[in-house]
């Protein structure tokens, strides 16, 4: 085959597997009514995809909030300007790094666990046989998960925010002195609600779909054996970190003007 | 539906379907009394775990028909199909036990799923199908600390958790000791005539298949090489048949995968 096929062979194949995603969003959609009459569902998988990840978004946002805090501290101590320290890291944290990253940890801890779930779920014949006592996986199994997906990114990211201002604050404030007043208040004056908070809030909701869309839909479609599954997962977190970054892009330019 | 009398649960009539490019099968009928074991047996790659599949309508045939208690099975119309599968069990050759619950929940799902049972009655019933397949004891271990025919067992005790009229079971026998195959042996015979079921068993393996069914169909390549009582089979002359049931390695079904001369092959190297 030569390159120009190739590129043919590929392009039509990455337009078939957009299409059959597309597909699987619109079926899984038809059922997300299930979480609001079987809510149990919803909360088993908040937990699993949400709480279980709460510990590596602290620990991330304390390491990242301490860098921001140091790096910051260093460039603004050069201009006299280290009073606005405190508004520094919490730009950073809220526009960016709190969605970007939260949405990247979420992709390496939940999204690749749940298409190894999914995947080992058709792999060992759990969907077929669900199918078979007529209950339907993309209700039972698909459409909860994709909800709680939905929900825990944005409220891992504000938590992520959150810690990460306190790490900053830890190393500015206590360790290197800068004042905790100015710090707060520079940080009150200058963060607009609507322009920083609501726009990374959007940006972390977009990124919390994404994922958990990539991530079912790759387990739900991967060629059930060992080697399929951890395709799937490879492509989870390819595919999923690259689509957050992208987006990023895109919603930082529609949010912020390009 | 034509012509299908009331004994018939289940009627597939004239059925192709193929993967892609790969026919499987040919103008295929099967009929399925009701209150019987029939054993659809057949060679690896016959094809006879798709034909479960076209039965519990997850594969949709090319062309034909499949009847079962006396409506039109579609695959497409998801909403009938779904009616029509509580009417069905389905042990799967990998048990299929959802491993994140217990026994008793994996047997109490489809209760869960489709009845709106009182918790006592739910237990109830739940412990009267582990009984059955001798398991009651077992209700709270998980699916990860079960042998190979426990969990087997417990899928077969939920497979008729809602009383179905037909249980599919997929190479029930495959991979079991001695005396687990000989425990789902009698199980499958035993639970048939006790609750009324009709049972389609799809294996390989002839000593089992024929130690149970009422009824046999050989399947061969894309279409049934022999149907009969097991006696009928047992005295058949056709060469197919006869390959299968003695278990053979050369015959109609050759031992050799198509290939060029193997001495055509050595020599051509020299060239």
């Amino acid at each position: 085959m030569n390159a120009v096929q190739q590129l043919g062979r590929w392009g039509i194949d990455a337009t078939l597997a957009l299409g059959a995603a597309g597909i699987f969003l619109m079926r899984m959609a038809e059922q997300l009514w299930i979480v609001a009459r079987r809510p149990a569902l919803l909360v088993q998988q908040l937990y699993s995809v949400g709480v279980l990840t709460v510990i590596i978004i602290v620990l991330a946002g304390l390491f990242v909030g301490m860098v921001l805090g140091l790096q910051g501290y260093n460039t603004l101590v050069d201009f006299g300007a280290e009073s606005s320290l405190g508004l520094v890291v919490a730009l950073f944290l809220t526009r960016e790094l709190g969605p970007v990253l939260t949405a990247l940890l979420f992709t390496g801890r939940a999204g690749s666990a749940l298409t190894a779930e999914i995947g080992l779920m058709k792999t060992t014949e759990q969907l077929a046989a669900l199918e078979m006592m007529a209950v339907n996986p993309m209700q039972r199994v698909i459409a909860p998960r994709f909800v709680a997906g939905a929900i825990a990114v944005p409220l891992l990211a504000a938590m992520f925010s959150v810690v990460g201002i306190f790490g900053g604050y830890l190393i500015g404030v206590e360790l290197l002195g800068v004042d905790s007043g100015v710090f707060w208040s520079s940080m009150r004056e200058g963060i607009d609600f609507r322009e920083d908070i609501v726009n990374g809030f959007v940006k972390s909701v977009v990124f919390g779909l994404t994922v958990t869309w990539i991530a079912l839909f790759q387990g739900y479609t991967c060629v059930p054996n060992a080697a399929g599954i951890s395709r799937a997962t490879t492509r989870t977190v390819v595919t999923g970190s690259l689509s957050i970054l992208g987006l990023d892009y895109v919603l930082t330019a529609l949010m912020f003007g390009a | 539906m034509t012509a299908a009398d009331s004994s018939t649960l289940l009627e597939l009539r004239g059925i192709d379907f193929a993967f892609t490019s790969r026919p499987l099968f040919r103008q295929l009928d099967i009929r399925v009394r009701r209150g019987q074991v029939t054993a659809v047996m057949g060679p690896s790659g016959c094809g006879k775990s798709t034909l479960l599949s076209l039965i519990g309508g997850r594969l949709s045939p090319a062309a034909g028909s499949i009847h079962f208690d006396g409506d039109e099975l579609r695959a497409s119309h998801r909403q009938s199909l779904y009616r029509m599968r509580r009417k069905m069990g389905m042990l799967f050759q990998s048990s299929a036990l959802l491993t994140d619950l217990s026994v008793f929940e994996n047997v109490a799902f489809p209760l869960r799923e489709h009845t709106r049972l009182p918790e006592e009655i739910l237990a109830m019933v739940v412990s009267m199908k582990l009984q059955m397949v001798g398991l009651r004891g077992a209700a709270s271990l998980m699916p990860s600390e079960l042998s190979g025919g426990m969990a087997r067992r417990v899928a077969l005790a939920r497979s008729i958790a809602l009383d179905p009229l037909l249980v599919m079971y997929d190479e029930p026998f495959t991979g079991l000791d001695p005396i687990s195959m000989g425990v789902v042996v009698k199980l499958i015979r035993e639970l048939n005539d006790a609750l009324g079921m009709t049972s389609v068993v799809v294996t390989h393996d002839v000593a089992e298949g024929c130690s149970i069914a009422d009824y046999v169909y050989i399947l061969g390549k894309g279409t049934m090489i022999g149907e009969g009582t097991v006696e009928e089979l047992k005295s058949s002359d056709d060469p197919q048949v006869r390959q299968f049931m003695d278990g053979l390695p050369d015959g109609p079904v050759a031992y050799h995968y198509p290939a060029p001369p193997f001495a055509e092959q050595l020599l051509g190297e020299d060239r």
